[in-house]
């Protein structure tokens, strides 16, 4: 009890000097995006699904030393840019994926069977080939797909609550999560396509409802001190965050689908970012202008 | 059992079990299902010649035709069904038994033909007309003569059974639609080298469609895909094409190489697609049906007669006025025609042939007119059977000459057995979430009403979205799995919003149960528009490769937001009640 009302007392009364810990988070994940786009001219590393190249997807029995099959397949073909990664479900590998650029297929099928290192047989492996202008054309649409998306969520948000300030404080706060995400994305090594993007789509929507519950219950509601009436929503909120997190945390693991693995990660990271930009920034944001309105209206 | 009669009169409850009730007829499960649904059906194949027929596009899953038997061997797995053909030789009969009709077939050998050095006679029967006087009165008489012909002599060479051309799976069990990373197949996006007009888009589309045709490839998806909505201008246009079961190499050799058209007279070539013809009129002023001779009735029915005009290089005409000037003029009931015909070959293989007028013989003429006919049970049957084989045939004579060169931009080969491991999966993973979200829920409000009615709501969601899918014909793919825990999970977030206000009875909290709904609902819509309005632009985005998983989330939470929701604030209400 007394760990629990030490830390209501933290997030009651330090309210403002949490919502420094969101702000160095926003800061830091900026930096690191914007080191990115500074060292490499793009702010998340492009899989080959948004920048042309080729999938192969091969079912394994046996495990396999993807590092030496790395390095063999290099040395066949030293011009493209070659990476492996493996598909586990359950924490077991299911699927060895070979991801290459700057190649044609044949090429790098061939290089896969020569290599004697892993089967590739009739009708067992998927084989996906993105030309390059298409996925540069993929990625620009997504892009504008994900800002015509946040531009029409901020409206309605708008005109949900019909009122400018808490309104930004909710697209601040989807905006953080958007950005906190890339930026851990990026750091866990893990390359932009075109499902992941799909997965930021899903988690302006996810995001921005916990805050619409927060803006909602605080603005809207009448009873209780403001304090109050955030504890309420938050137990409701983050009832909704942890049962999302874990469903999506355990579709992770379990699942042996390259896309789903990959948009439940981001929704996984997503949501961990939403609850600290929840609760302590939209909270803590929305808190202070609302007591300074009060503050105002009482001296009036 | 008060409150089970509640639940059962409840109106949004009752909304509910018969939007299920909807769902489940659309889906039609039956995992018990057996035998090997047709697929498809070659063209001129002994299949196609028994009156097996090709299943009409859009038709659902359950309602394709099923095989049951073959000369009584029952057929219950693909296996089966390879076994017995393999197991066939060639001028048999075959008695196929499927769940409409039975049908008998004779099997075919396949032949290589060999022309020998020498040659030898032959009887040929020929109908030639004749005029006979009868009565006093001129009359032409169609008559039967037997001519002798010398024509090189030809060995046949048995190579094996010709494979009865059907192209089978095993039935489906369900009438959800699986999407090809969900079954295997080969998937190619096309994109013309240049901007071309819906004109010549539809006119691609044909023609990609009549060549997969022609190689017996009739389960196949061939579509125009945009990547901005019509009225946001032209943007990019893609043609898609799927193929379930086909490998890579096939459908890309087909698409790559630009058709050959090749038009013959006897064994001499006259003219070839893309250099020979200069144009073929597909406008009203010089092609339809015909308005010299039009529609008549036949014998069953009634006939219509097209026409199109093409444009010949001087050299093809040229090479027809040579091919034509020793043919005989030979009369017939529709008028004088020569007595050889003109063959059009599609990729080598032969896809029609048309009779060459009389006036033709031996003059070289560049502009010619191409007619043939349509026939149909009524005028209007007839007429439009009649534009429809006119249209194949321009389709025909166009490929080769298509002005654009259309890339290969991407190409998927997804392995069927990956698919299967995926659906596998997929099921898994539902599960495991749905348990997850009701331990969470069961350990957050010790109310195992809470959690059980949180499982049999977000349960019907999945089935209601399935139901809708297969309603539609969307198929479902792996995106719009991923669509689906999306509308299942934002379902899960608006009930806890729902049990949490309707749980808050604490002294001074104001308003009635309905007071405390509206405002769960105030935020549930506005977390529900938010979703929509964010998946809205990816329908188009990414050549619409993301519309299944946009479609599939927006119709989610629709269903969710005025279906399942209302009904589970009402069982809530109700289980948790005084």
């Amino acid at each position: 009890m007394g760990i629990k009302s030490t830390l209501l007392e933290i997030y009651d009364k330090k309210y403002k000097g949490l919502m420094i810990f969101t702000i160095v988070l926003l800061f830091l994940a900026i930096g690191v995006l914007g080191y990115n786009y500074a060292t490499t001219g793009e702010f998340v590393k492009k899989g080959v699904s948004l920048k042309g190249g080729i999938t192969i997807t091969i079912p394994v029995d046996t495990d396999i030393d993807t590092g030496v099959l790395k390095t063999d397949l290099q040395d066949r073909l030293p011009k493209a840019d070659i990476e492996i990664r493996r598909l586990t479900e359950a924490g077991m590998l299911v699927s060895i994926i070979i991801e290459a650029s700057d190649i044609d297929e044949d090429a790098l099928k061939n290089a896969v069977i020569e290599s004697k290192l892993i089967e590739l047989k009739e009708d067992n492996y998927t084989i996906e080939s993105m030309g390059s202008s298409l996925g540069a054309s993929f990625f620009r649409q997504t892009i504008i797909a994900v800002i015509l998306a946040f531009l029409a969520m901020g409206l309605v948000v708008l005109i949900t609550f019909r009122s400018w300030v808490p309104s930004l404080f909710v697209i601040l706060a989807a905006t953080s999560d958007i950005l906190c995400t890339l930026a851990a994305v990026s750091l866990l090594g893990m390359k932009l396509t075109t499902a992941g993007v799909a997965a930021f789509l899903m988690l302006i929507g996810y995001s921005v409802d916990t805050d619409i519950l927060l803006t909602s219950r605080v603005l809207k509601r009448k009873e209780g001190t403001i304090f109050e009436r955030i504890l309420g929503s938050m137990k409701t909120g983050m009832t909704m965050s942890i049962t999302s997190f874990i469903a999506a945390l355990l579709a992770y693991i379990f699942t042996s689908s390259d896309i789903i693995k990959q948009i439940m990660i981001i929704i996984v990271i997503g949501l961990f970012f939403d609850m600290l930009n929840t609760w302590i920034q939209n909270t803590g944001i929305l808190r202070w202008y609302l007591e300074r309105k009060q503050k105002k209206h009482g001296e009036n | 059992m008060g409150k089970i009669k509640q639940l059962l009169t409840n109106w949004r409850i009752i909304l509910l079990i018969i939007f299920l009730i909807f769902a489940v007829i659309a889906i039609r499960p039956n995992p018990f299902k057996e035998g090997v649904a047709i697929k498809a059906i070659a063209k001129n194949s002994s299949a196609a010649l028994a009156g097996i027929e090709n299943p009409k596009p859009g038709l659902s899953p359950m309602s394709k035709e099923i095989i049951i038997s073959m000369n009584n061997v029952p057929i219950n797995t693909v296996a089966d069904y390879y076994e017995f053909v393999d197991s066939l030789d060639a001028n048999r009969t075959v008695r196929i038994k499927t769940n409409k009709q039975s049908y008998t077939l004779m099997t075919k050998g396949e032949y290589e033909k060999k022309e020998l050095n020498e040659t030898e006679q032959k009887i040929k029967k020929e109908t030639v007309t004749v005029n006979e006087t009868i009565d006093n009165k001129t009359v032409s008489v169609n008559k039967t003569i037997n001519k002798t012909v010398t024509v090189p002599k030809i060995k046949k060479i048995y190579i094996g059974v010709q494979d009865i051309g059907l192209s089978v799976s095993q039935a489906a069990t369900s009438n959800i639609r699986k999407g090809l990373d969900l079954q295997g197949g080969t998937r190619v996006l096309l994109q013309p080298a240049e901007a071309v007009d819906d004109n010549m888009m539809g006119t691609i589309i044909d023609n990609l469609k009549e060549r997969l045709n022609v190689y017996g490839l009739t389960d196949v998806v061939v579509k125009e895909i945009r990547d901005k909505p019509k009225l946001l201008g032209e943007g990019n246009k893609y043609i898609l094409v799927e193929i379930a079961g086909a490998t890579e190499e096939e459908v890309k050799d087909l698409l790559a190489k630009q058709g050959k058209f090749e038009a013959k007279v006897g064994n001499a070539s006259v003219f070839k697609g893309g250099e020979d013809i200069t144009y073929v009129c597909r406008t009203a002023e010089c092609s339809g049906i015909d308005p010299n001779r039009g529609c008549g009735k036949v014998e069953g029915g009634y006939a219509c007669t097209f026409m199109f005009s093409i444009s010949l290089t001087p050299d093809a005409a040229q090479k027809q006025a040579d091919a034509t000037k020793d043919l005989r003029i030979e009369k017939t009931e529709q008028g004088e025609y020569l007595s050889e015909k003109l063959v059009l070959f599609l990729d080598d293989k032969k896809v029609d042939q048309l009779n060459i007028a009389a006036d033709l013989k031996g003059r070289a003429v560049t502009e010619i007119a191409i007619s043939g006919s349509g026939a149909g049970t009524t005028e209007p049957d007839a007429m439009t059977n009649a534009l429809k084989e006119m249209k194949r045939l321009q389709t025909i004579l166009i490929t080769g000459s298509l002005p654009v060169k259309i890339n290969i931009v991407k190409t998927d080969n997804i392995s069927p057995m990956l698919g299967v491991q995926f659906v596998k999966n997929a099921l898994l993973v539902g599960m495991i979430a749905i348990l997850s979200v009701a331990v969470v829920i069961f350990i957050r409000y010790r109310h195992i009403k809470v959690a059980a009615s949180m499982i049999v709501v977000s349960l019907s969601e999945i089935i209601l979205v399935l139901g809708f899918a297969a309603l539609v014909g969307w198929n479902i793919d792996l995106a719009a799995i991923a669509g689906i825990i999306i509308a299942v999970g934002t379902g899960v977030d608006d009930q806890i919003v729902i049990t949490d206000e309707t749980l808050r009875k604490e002294a001074g909290h104001l308003g009635g149960w309905a007071q405390r709904l509206k405002r769960a609902f105030f935020i549930i819509l506005a977390a529900y528009f938010t979703t929509v309005v964010a998946m809205m632009p990816l329908i188009f985005a990414g050549a619409g490769l993301l519309k299944g998983f946009a479609l599939t989330t927006i119709a989610g939470v629709t269903i969710g937001v005025f279906v399942t929701r209302p009904a589970f604030a009402s069982m809530i209400k109700i289980l948790l009640g005084e």
